[in-house]
């Protein structure tokens, strides 16, 4: 177990005008489960590489346990990677290629065979030991890949969008193992991904990127609940957060409120957080997830911040467990989760619920969080 | 084919006619072997009296005989027994270095990108190109600098240098298509510049391999330009012995004994098919098929 420390960080590949990475600053705890989260071309495998030592950084610092490693070789850094591709040996059976760091790094035959032993109980291969990677599944070929990390006892762990090859089904099924992995030995894992539900789901901390940035780092719940810019509030979540522009009000209580425009050209009063008492008069741009504009709900009783309005709903699809349904805003589309069992036609209007005591608010240039 | 999808009367008329050109250039293409070996069987007289397509009337092995030890090549009567050994002595070697500097190359040309590699594949990419007689001046020159004149090593060093071209392109092409993840992986299980390449990437080479040594062999065994021009008279390999045979003008002409020495000559290069051929069209094919 180590700790990481990712100190301003910056990469501009050869031939290029551009920066790769802008300066990255991140701390790991040990024992941490960090994710690495942007689309594509943000830079996250390029940090995960530099991590790992394939590719050199133009500046900055790469601490493990407070040692600089930045000018060490891969080899020398003590860490392991899981590949996308899984990259197993295609000459070498399971077993020759858990055991082919252990040999290259001098491990006692007696020693290597423990280890395998235990590796490949912990991910239950040990019937696959004698096999090729071409004899296996996807899915086994991931948990090799995941046993050869694990079979060197590294300081470091590093994933490099290690699901992203197998089927819906058993991706979700493998990110419950890496999950219980985790749980269980308690390792130091940096871990990249554009699946932003991979993200919330494992991660202790998130890293959310955009062009060689760290756009920001935190939590789960802080990503999700309070993002610190309209870039992070529309990665994360699906169907992605609402973006309304609005101006601020005041209404005749002195409280702070806007007007809601629907389809139908009618203004609604919305209450807002008392707060933005002070951009009273500016424009705003309003972020909603999905799940804050829902249908009647009895027990929620209607407080300061939870408004009821009325909209036409235009498009209604059904998911299953829940039913998203389309509506205007301020001449944007703004989409709603709906209880499935509703019963009501597209076309139709509907009383709905905003919970705005959830919302963000956004500078509409800066695009910045003015809450946090 | 087109024919299967269709009807059935459509189909048996475009099967026959297609089998039916497909065995007239079979036809044509065998023709020649089968005159060659059987005049090697005939004797003096058969060949005089008889057509050139007629079987033997009477099947002698006296001309093998003769073309293998007898027969003479120039100056000397000893048959092109010598000359066979000549041409193994410089075949394996070239074959064996060029084929392993060409996986060597091909190896950091895909896998260890330094500044110029690009050009560097340009040029050696050039080399493929360069016809022999370009080359046979500075090539004469250098082999005489060097004290390699005249001689088997001689052979064997103009062969590999100008057979690298063509290996290290073959395993360029095949090592590129190995993903580079395999390589970062082995590099963070700590094993180094050689490790990988004798761990890794050796062990899943065996298609090119195969095709490189087809073709390697295929191309100097069969080499006559270089083999004239460098060799001496103990060095000189089959093609140039073959050459001599036939051109040797001593009263009659003896077809049947030339027809068997050609047959000599091109046995090796038919053995390395048949015993590696089947990897050949694997091989070459290997890049699109993922592996």
């Amino acid at each position: 177990m180590a700790k990481l420390d990712l100190i301003d960080i910056r990469k501009t590949y050869p031939k290029s005008d551009l920066e790769t990475l802008k300066g990255i600053n991140i701390s790991i705890e040990p024992g941490e489960f960090l994710i690495l989260v942007g689309p594509s071309g943000c830079g996250k495998s390029t940090l995960m590489n530099t991590i790992a030592g394939l590719e050199d950084i133009s500046s900055g610092e790469i601490r493990i346990n407070d040692v600089d490693v930045s000018g060490l070789a891969p080899k020398d850094r003590d860490i392991a990677m899981v590949f996308q591709s899984y990259a197993l040996y295609p000459n070498m059976t399971v077993r020759e290629n858990m055991a082919f760091g252990l040999k290259i790094r001098k491990t006692p035959t007696t020693e290597i065979d423990a280890e395998i032993k235990r590796v490949s109980e912990l991910l239950q291969i040990d019937h696959l030991l004698d096999r090729k990677p071409s004899q296996l599944s996807g899915g086994q070929q991931q948990r090799v890949a995941m046993g050869r990390a694990l079979a060197r006892r590294p300081k470091l762990y590093l994933f490099d969008e290690p699901l992203s090859n197998l089927d819906a089904k058993l991706r979700v099924e493998m990110r419950t193992e890496v999950k219980k992995l985790h749980q269980r030995l308690g390792t130091t894992i940096v871990y990249v991904t554009h699946d932003q539900i991979e993200a919330m789901t494992l991660a202790d901390r998130i890293a959310v990127m955009k062009a060689g940035e760290v756009q920001q780092l935190g939590s789960p719940y802080e990503i999700y609940n309070h993002p610190t810019n309209m870039f992070v509030a529309g990665f994360m979540g699906s169907p992605s957060m609402n973006f309304v522009p609005i101006t601020v009000l005041e209404n005749s209580d002195a409280h702070a409120c806007t007007e809601l425009t629907g389809s139908d050209g009618k203004a609604q009063l919305l209450a807002l957080p008392d707060k933005l008492k002070t951009y009273v008069g500016k424009k705003l741009m309003l972020g909603l997830r999905p799940e804050h504009i829902s249908q009647q709900l009895s027990h929620h009783s209607e407080t300061d911040l939870i408004s009821a309005a009325r909209f036409n709903i235009e498009i209604l699809e059904p998911t299953g467990p829940e039913t998203i349904a389309q509506i205007t805003i301020n001449d944007h589309a703004v989409h709603c989760r709906l209880a499935p069992d509703l019963s009501i036609t597209a076309g139709q209007d509907l009383d709905l619920m905003i919970d705005v005591s959830k919302a963000s608010f956004f500078d509409p240039d800066s695009e910045r969080n003015i809450l946090l | 084919m087109h024919s299967s999808s269709t009807s059935q009367g459509e189909n048996g008329l475009g099967r026959w006619l297609i089998y039916g050109v497909l065995a007239l250039m079979a036809l044509v293409y065998l023709l020649p072997l089968f005159v060659m070996l059987v005049t090697s069987f005939k004797t003096g007289t058969d060949i005089r009296t008889g057509s050139l397509i007629s079987l033997p009337q009477e099947w002698v092995t006296d001309s093998w005989q003769a073309a293998w030890g007898t027969a003479c090549t120039g100056v000397t009567c000893d048959g092109i027994k010598g000359y066979f050994w000549n041409s193994i002595k410089m075949v394996v070697p070239a074959v064996l270095i060029s084929t392993f500097i060409g996986a060597f190359n091909g190896y950091v040309i895909s896998k260890w990108r330094f500044k110029g590699s690009d050009l560097f594949f340009s040029l050696m990419l050039f080399g493929c190109f360069l016809p022999f007689q370009l080359v046979l001046l500075p090539m004469a020159a250098m082999l005489g600098k060097l004290g390699l004149a005249n001689t088997t090593t001689g052979l064997v060093l103009v062969h590999v240098i100008y057979g690298v071209a063509f290996t290290t392109l073959f395993f360029r092409n095949y090592y590129i298509n190995v993903p580079d993840e395999l390589v970062k992986a082995a590099k963070l299980d700590g094993a180094g510049f050689f490790t990988i390449f004798w761990a890794i990437l050796l062990p899943i080479s065996k298609p090119i391999i195969m095709v490189t040594i087809i073709w390697q062999f295929t191309s100097i065994w069969n080499d006559f330009l270089f083999g004239v021009v460098y060799s001496g008279a103990d060095s000189q390999p089959i093609t140039v012995a073959l050459n001599n045979l036939v051109n040797t003008s001593t009263g009659v002409k003896a077809y049947n004994v030339d027809m068997a020495a050609a047959i000599i000559a091109a046995l090796p290069t038919l053995f390395v098919y048949f015993v590696a051929g089947k990897y050949f069209v694997r091989g070459l094919t290997a890049g699109s098929v993922k592996g």
